[in-house]
C-alpha cells in the first residue's frame, strides 16, 4: 500500500488532490483479480455515495473485470465523478503493473471529504485489515 | 500409470487446422442445386447485395475440414467426462435414429393438426412420463434449455402471484452454491435476487432461510441433490418455511440424476419442477446444446403455462394444441419445443422403463461415492463439507490442501487429467469451496474407468510434489496447450476479418 | 444381466459397495427421509428392447404426413430447405455431437473453431463485427435484444412493427415483462405494407432505446424503406434491430449495409431440419462497439495463441457478460444454447458458398414469384395482398371465393397438398389470408399442382 492514500474495506483507495480526490483500487485487489482484461469506467457526471456495508447501486463506480471474475469498484466517498482514466480503456493491464499511479480509475469531486474520511482507513490500518483477512 | 493419450492434432505452418476461410479457391462449389425457373425476381437493385465474402470449397474440404476438427474434440464417446452438474451420461445412438426419420424432422409444426397426430401423441405421452417422475401434474415442453426453463419458471411465478393480487413479491431467493443461471434467470424476471449461506453441512442454512423469508418471497430455487452432490434432507422443513410466507418452491433439475425413482421433487413440496432433458435424459449436449429445459408444475399453475398446451380430445380420440387458455403467460419461444430432441428423451424413458431409471440413480450415486470414498484421505484433496454421510451423484473436492503445499491448484489438476486422456471435473464451482473440483462420473463408467480416475488424480498429486512445472505446463496431449485466455479478452478476435485486420 | 448403458452389473456394484465399506446401495439414499422416499415403482412404460422402442415410436411417428409425402408451403418462421447429406453426417460425428460446452478449449479446439467460423461467416452475412455462438431462436433473440437495448441506451420503450410475428412478439412481452419496458407498435400502409415511417418518426422520442423491423417481414415482403428507418433511430438515439432469414442474405443487401445496430434471426434454415419447430438456432450479432459487444448476451469464441505466442486457438471470451460469473448481473442466464446447430450452420455455408447462397436465394424468390404469378391469375384470388417486392414467401387471400382459409386448406388437403397458414386469427383486418412459403424444394410441376387445385377448388 501506498501511505498518504485512504482505503475503504472494498479494495479501494482515495488520494486527495485539492478539491479532487483520485481513486483506484489497491494492490491486493488487483492481485486478487489477477490479470485485468478490461475496465467498466462509471460515467462522468454520476452522483456517487460513500459505500457502507449494506451497497446500493448509487455507491458503484463501474467495475473491474478479469477472465474470471468481476468486481464492481465502489466509491470510497460520496461526490461526482469529473472524469475517468481513458488509457485503461486500451491498456487495462495498468490496475495490475501500476494500481496506484497509473492505473487510476476516476476522478472525483467529493462533497464532504472531511467528514467522510473517518470512515475510510489509513494506510497502516489497511495492513492490519489485510492480514486479518488472510 | 502413464500419461500416454494423445489427441490428434492437425497442424499447419505451427498453426493448427486453418480456418475455413483459409481454404478453398474461386469457383469451387460444395453445394449443387437443380436450374431455378426464369421468373423475373422484382426486387428493386438497392435491395440486393454486391458480394458475400465467405469460402469456396468443394464438398471434399468441407468434409476433411469438419473431420479433422472432430478429431481435436473430446466427448462422452471419448472417455469419461465427469463435469460436475452436467451429467455427461452415455447418449444411446437409437434415439438418434428416430430422431433422424422422416416422420420426425421433417414435419412442420403449422401442419394442420390431423397430419401431426403423431408428433402430438409423443410430445403428450413425454409429458405424461416427465409428470409422474417428477410428481407434478403438467409439464410444458416449450423452453429449449435449463436456463430457459427456470425464467419460464420464474414467469409462472410472478404470473402466479399477481393472479392472487399478491403484488409485493418481489424477491426470489437462491442458496449461494446455486449454478449461475438461477440468479440471473431470476433478475431477468424482474426479481429481486437474495442469497442464503450454506451451512457446515453444506446444506441450506435454516436459520439464515427463515430469516431471509418474508411477504416479499415469490419463491426459492433449489437444486436438490444441491451442487455438492448433497441432499438437502431439510427438504420437508424447507418447503414449510416457504409455503408458509406464501412462497413458491421452485426445482432446478440438473441433478435429477441422483434422486430417479428414489424420490420425486413434487411429493418433497415443490410446485414447479424443471428438467435439463440433456442431463437426465441422456439426449447429446451437442457441445452447448440443444437440449431441452420443461417445466412442470403442481395444479394450481396449470392455467399459467405458456401456449399451446397439448391436450387429448377423449371424445374424438385425437390430440390437439389448446390455445384457448385465457390465462396463460404467452409464448416463451416460438413452436412448441425441441422436438428434435424430445424424440430421443421418450425413446431413452422407454429403453430404461421405471425399473431401469431407478437402477440408473442406483449406478450414478454408487459411482459418486465411490470416488468418493477411494480418493478421500488422499493428502493434496480434502471434502469441505459434511462426508459422515453418503454423498448423491456428485461429489466436490477442494484441491486447497494441495495448493497450501505445492502451489498446484485445482485448475492445474484438472489441466493436467486431461493428459491421461479423461476430461477434467467442473473446477472453482460451485464458488462456496475453495479450488474445487466438482465431480458426477455418471452410471455410464464402467469401475476400471473409475480406478483409473481416482488413480490419475492420486499420481497427479504426486507429480505436484515432484514436478510443478510439470502440471503447470499441462495439458501437452491435447491438440493445443494451455491458451492465453487474458490475451483472448483483453483485445477479443471475434471473426475472421478482425483477425485479419489484426494481423495487417 | 447388465444393462448396455450401465456398464457396472449388479455383481459388480455389489463389490464395490464393499469396497467402500457400505452394506447395500440403499445405505446410500438414507440421506432421503422415509416420508418423501418413493417405495413403488414408478408408472412409466418400458423397459424395452431398442428393437422394441423402434417398433413403438415408429408406429407413433406414422402417424405424421412429412412434407416429403405431402406437398406443403408452409413457412411462417421454420421453413423447409435440402440439406446437403454430408452437412447432416459430419453434425452427427460423436465428438462433436457427445461434447459439451468447451470448458476445456485445449481438448475442445474442434467446437470452437468451428463457433467461430459460425460466428465468422454470420458476420458476413449480416454486415455485422460480432455475432455470438447462438441464442435458443429468433423469438428469445429479440426479446434479449431488446433487453440489451435497453440497458446499452438506458431508456425504456421498444419499438416493433404491426405486422410482427405474433409468436416472436409474445415471446418479447415475456422478456421484457423483467424490467417492465414499454412496447409500440407501428402501423403499416396497406397497400404496400411497408412500415409507416411518418408515424414511426412521431413515436421515436428521447425514451425509445430500439427499432425493430422484419427483412423480409412476416408476410413475405421486404421492407423498402429501411435506409430511412435506421436514419430516423439513429437520429432519436435509439438502436437499430433487424430480424432476418439468413437464407435471404445470399441475394440481398446485409442489414449491416443499411445501419443495423444489432441483428437477429433464425437459422434454421441454414443446414437445420424443420423438425416440428426444434431445435433452432437464435442468431445475434451486433457492431464492434464495445458498449455493444459488451452487453451481447450469450457465448462468445474469441482466437488467442497458446502461451507460446503462436500457436492458434480458440477460447471462450468475454465470459464476465455470463450467467456463470455475473450471476444476478449476467447480461442474459442463457448457457446451454443451439450449438450443435449453429455448427450445421457453418458447415451449410461453407458448403455453399456465396455462389452457391446467391443462386440458392434467387431460385427460391423465382418460384416464389413464377407461383404469385400463376396463382394471381386465377379468378378471385389476390395473391399476394401486399403491392411490394417479396422474398419467397407471400399472402394469399381468398375472401372474394367466399371460402375461408381453413376450408381452402382442407380441400387442398384432399388433393394431397397442404396449404399455407391462416392469418385471419393473427390480423383479423387481412381477413381470409394465408401466408405461403416456396423453396427450392418446390419444382415447377409442383407450384402448377397447387395452381390447378387451388383453380379447381376456387372455381
Amino acid at each position: 500500500m501506498r501511505d498518504g492514500l485512504y482505503y475503504s474495506r472494498e479494495h479501494e483507495w482515495v488520494k486527495l488532490e485539492g478539491k479532487l480526490a483520485r481513486v483506484g483500487v489497491t494492490d491486493y485487489a488487483q492481485k486478487k483479480l489477477g490479470d485485468i482484461v478490461y475496465v467498466e469506467p462509471p460515467e462522468v457526471g454520476k452522483r456517487v455515495s460513500q459505500v457502507k456495508e449494506k451497497k446500493t447501486k448509487d455507491m458503484e463506480l463501474g467495475a473491474v473485470e478479469s477472465i474470471k471474475a468481476v468486481s464492481i469498484v465502489y466509491s470510497p466517498l460520496s461526490g461526482s465523478v469529473k472524469e475517468v482514466n481513458s488509457a485503461l480503456q486500451d491498456r487495462p493491464e495498468l490496475v495490475n503493473t501500476s494500481p496506484y499511479d497509473e492505473g487510476w480509475i476516476c476522478l472525483l469531486e467529493p462533497s464532504d471529504p472531511e467528514a467522510e474520511l473517518k470512515n475510510l482507513m489509513d494506510a497502516s490500518k489497511y495492513a492490519e485489515f489485510i492480514k486479518s483477512l488472510k | 500409470m502413464m500419461a500416454n493419450y494423445r489427441q490428434a492434432r492437425w497442424a499447419g505452418d505451427a498453426l493448427l487446422e486453418p480456418l475455413i476461410f483459409e481454404l478453398g479457391k474461386p469457383g469451387r462449389v460444395g453445394y449443387t442445386l437443380p436450374p431455378k425457373l426464369h421468373e423475373q425476381l422484382r426486387i428493386p437493385k438497392n435491395l440486393l447485395r454486391e458480394k458475400l465474402e465467405i469460402p469456396e470449397l468443394s464438398e471434399v474440404e468441407v468434409v476433411r475440414h469438419y473431420t479433422r476438427l472432430s478429431q481435436m474434440n473430446y466427448g462422452v464417446d471419448s472417455g469419461i467426462y465427469p463435469l460436475g452438474s452436467c451429467t455427461m451420461k452415455y447418449n444411446p445412438k437409437v434415439c438418434e435414429e428416430l430422431a433422424s426419420l422422416e416422420e420426425a424432422a421433417y414435419i412442420h409444426p403449422y401442419q394442420i393438426e390431423d397430419t401431426a397426430q403423431g408428433a402430438l401423441e409423443l410430445m403428450y405421452r413425454l409429458e405424461r412420463c416427465l409428470a409422474e417422475v417428477a410428481g407434478v401434474d403438467r409439464v410444458c415442453l416449450h423452453p429449449s434449455a435449463g436456463a430457459h426453463g427456470e425464467f419460464v419458471a420464474m414467469l409462472l411465478t410472478r404470473a402466479y402471484h399477481k393472479f392472487k393480487g399478491d403484488g409485493n413479491r418481489t424477491q426470489v431467493i437462491v442458496p449461494d452454491s446455486a449454478h449461475g443461471t438461477n440468479p440471473a434467470s431470476a433478475s431477468m424476471a424482474g426479481y429481486e435476487v437474495v442469497t442464503v449461506p450454506s451451512d457446515a453441512r453444506g446444506r441450506v442454512d435454516l436459520k439464515a432461510l427463515e430469516t431471509a423469508v418474508s411477504e416479499r418471497t415469490a419463491a426459492l430455487m433449489l437444486t436438490n441433490p444441491n451442487t455438492l452432490g448433497l441432499f438437502e434432507d431439510e427438504i420437508l422443513k424447507i418447503a414449510e418455511i416457504v409455503h408458509g410466507v406464501g412462497g413458491l418452491l421452485f426445482y432446478d433439475g440438473a441433478n435429477l440424476n441422483g434422486i430417479l425413482g428414489k424420490a420425486r421433487p413434487g411429493d418433497m413440496g415443490f410446485d414447479i419442477v424443471h428438467f435439463n432433458i440433456h442431463k437426465t435424459f441422456a439426449t447429446p449436449h451437442g457441445g452447448g446444446g440443444p437440449g431441452a429445459g420443461p417445466v412442470g408444475v403442481k395444479g394450481k399453475l396449470e392455467k399459467f403455462l405458456p401456449v399451446p398446451v397439448v391436450e387429448f380430445d377423449e371424445k374424438r380420440k385425437r390430440y390437439y394444441l389448446d390455445y384457448d387458455r385465457p390465462h396463460s403467460i404467452g409464448k416463451v419461444k416460438a413452436f412448441y419445443g425441441n422436438f428434435g430432441v424430445l424424440v430421443k428423451a421418450y425413446a431413452y424413458i422407454l429403453l430404461m422403463g421405471a425399473e431401469g431409471l431407478a437402477e440408473v440413480s442406483e449406478a450414478a450415486v454408487l459411482n459418486a461415492n465411490y470416488i468418493m470414498r477411494k480418493l478421500s484421505g488422499t493428502k493434496g484433496y480434502e471434502l469441505k463439507f459434511d462426508s459422515s454421510g453418503p454423498c448423491k451423484h456428485e461429489v466436490v473436492f477442494s484441491v486447497e490442501p494441495l495448493k497450501r503445499e505445492t502451489g498446484i491448484g485445482a485448475k492445474d489438476v484438472a489441466k493436467r487429467l486431461l493428459d491421461y486422456g479423461m476430461h477434467a471435473p467442473t473446477y472453482y464451482f460451485p464458488p462456496i469451496v475453495p479450488e474445487a473440483l466438482m465431480i458426477e462420473p455418471t452410471e455410464s463408467e464402467p469401475r476400471e474407468e473409475l480406478d483409473r480416475f481416482v488413480g490419475a488424480l492420486k499420481v497427479i498429486a504426486d507429480e505436484a510434489r515432484r514436478s510443478p512445472d510439470k502440471l503447470r505446463s499441462a495439458p501437452t496431449a491435447t491438440a493445443v496447450g494451455r491458451l492465453d485466455e487474458v490475451k483472448a479478452s483483453r483485445e477479443p478476435i471475434l471473426r475472421w476479418k478482425m483477425y485479419h485486420k489484426h494481423r495487417a | 444381466m447388465g444393462h448396455p448403458y450401465i456398464p457396472n452389473t449388479r455383481e459388480v456394484r455389489g463389490q464395490m459397495l464393499k469396497e467402500i465399506g457400505v452394506a447395500s446401495v440403499d445405505e446410500l439414499f438414507t440421506d432421503i427421509s422415509a416420508k418423501i422416499r418413493l417405495r413403488h415403482k414408478l408408472k412409466l412404460p418400458g423397459p424395452m428392447s431398442e428393437l422394441e422402442v423402434k417398433r413403438h415410436v415408429r408406429a407413433i411417428l406414422a402417424r405424421n404426413r412429412p412434407f416429403t409425402q405431402i406437398l406443403s408451403f408452409l413457412g411462417g418462421g421454420v421453413w423447409p430447405h435440402h440439406i446437403p447429406a454430408h452437412v447432416r453426417e459430419l453434425v452427427r460425428r460423436s465428438e462433436f455431437l457427445t461434447s459439451y460446452t468447451p470448458y476445456q478449449p485445449e481438448a475442445s479446439q474442434g467446437m470452437l473453431q468451428a463457433l467461430f467460423e459460425y460466428q465468422s461467416m454470420i458476420c458476413e452475412l449480416t454486415g455485422m463485427d460480432a455475432a455470438n455462438a447462438s441464442m435458443y431462436d429468433w423469438a428469445t433473440s429479440l426479446g434479449e435484444a431488446a433487453l440489451m437495448c435497453a440497458r446499452v441506451t438506458g431508456r425504456r420503450k421498444f419499438i416493433v412493427p404491426a405486422l410482427i410475428n405474433p409468436e416472436r412478439f409474445s415471446t418479447l412481452q415475456n422478456y421484457v415483462s423483467g424490467p417492465g419496458l414499454e412496447l409500440i407498435k407501428i402501423g403499416y400502409d396497406s397497400r404496400t405494407g411497408q412500415l409507416d415511417v411518418s408515424q414511426l418518426r412521431k413515436e421515436l422520442g428521447q425514451d425509445v432505446a430500439g427499432v425493430y423491423v422484419e427483412n423480409p417481414s412476416y408476410l413475405g415482403f421486404l421492407e423498402t424503406h429501411v435506409d430511412k428507418v435506421a436514419k430516423a433511430a439513429h437520429e432519436a438515439g435509439a438502436l437499430f434491430v433487424v430480424g432476418v432469414n439468413p437464407i435471404s442474405l445470399g441475394l440481398l443487401r446485409a442489414p449491416g449495409d443499411y445501419g443495423a445496430d444489432i441483428v437477429i434471426g433464425e437459422g434454421q434454415p441454414l443446414g437445420n431440419p424443420v423438425s416440428f419447430g426444434g431445435p433452432l438456432l437464435g442468431i445475434f450479432a451486433c457492431r464492434d462497439e464495445v458498449k455493444l459487444v459488451r452487453q451481447m448476451p450469450g457465448r462468445l469464441i474469441g482466437m488467442t495463441t497458446a502461451l507460446d505466442g503462436r500457436t492458434r486457438g480458440y477460447v471462450m471470451v468475454l465470459q464476465t457478460r455470463e450467467q456463470h460469473i455475473r450471476r444476478e448481473r449476467a447480461t442474459s442466464s442463457i448457457c446451454s444454447n443451439e450449438a450443435l446447430c449453429g455448427v450445421a450452420a457453418a458447415i451449410y455455408l461453407a458448403s455453399l458458398g456465396p455462389r452457391g447462397l446467391r443462386e440458392l436465394g434467387e431460385a427460391c424468390a423465382a418460384s416464389a414469384n413464377y407461383a404469385m404469378r400463376k396463382l394471381r391469375a386465377i379468378k378471385d384470388l389476390k395473391v399476394p395482398i401486399f403491392d411490394a417486392p417479396h422474398f419467397n414467401e407471400f399472402t394469399l387471400n381468398c375472401d372474394d371465393v367466399g371460402m375461408s382459409v381453413a376450408k381452402l386448406n382442407a380441400e387442398l388437403l384432399k388433393r394431397d397438398i397442404h396449404g399455407g397458414k391462416p392469418l385471419r386469427g393473427e390480423f383479423p383486418e387481412l381477413g381470409e389470408t394465408s401466408l405461403m412459403c416456396v423453396t427450392e424444394l418446390h419444382t415447377k410441376e409442383d407450384i402448377d399442382r397447387l395452381a390447378s387445385a387451388l383453380a379447381e377448388i376456387a372455381g
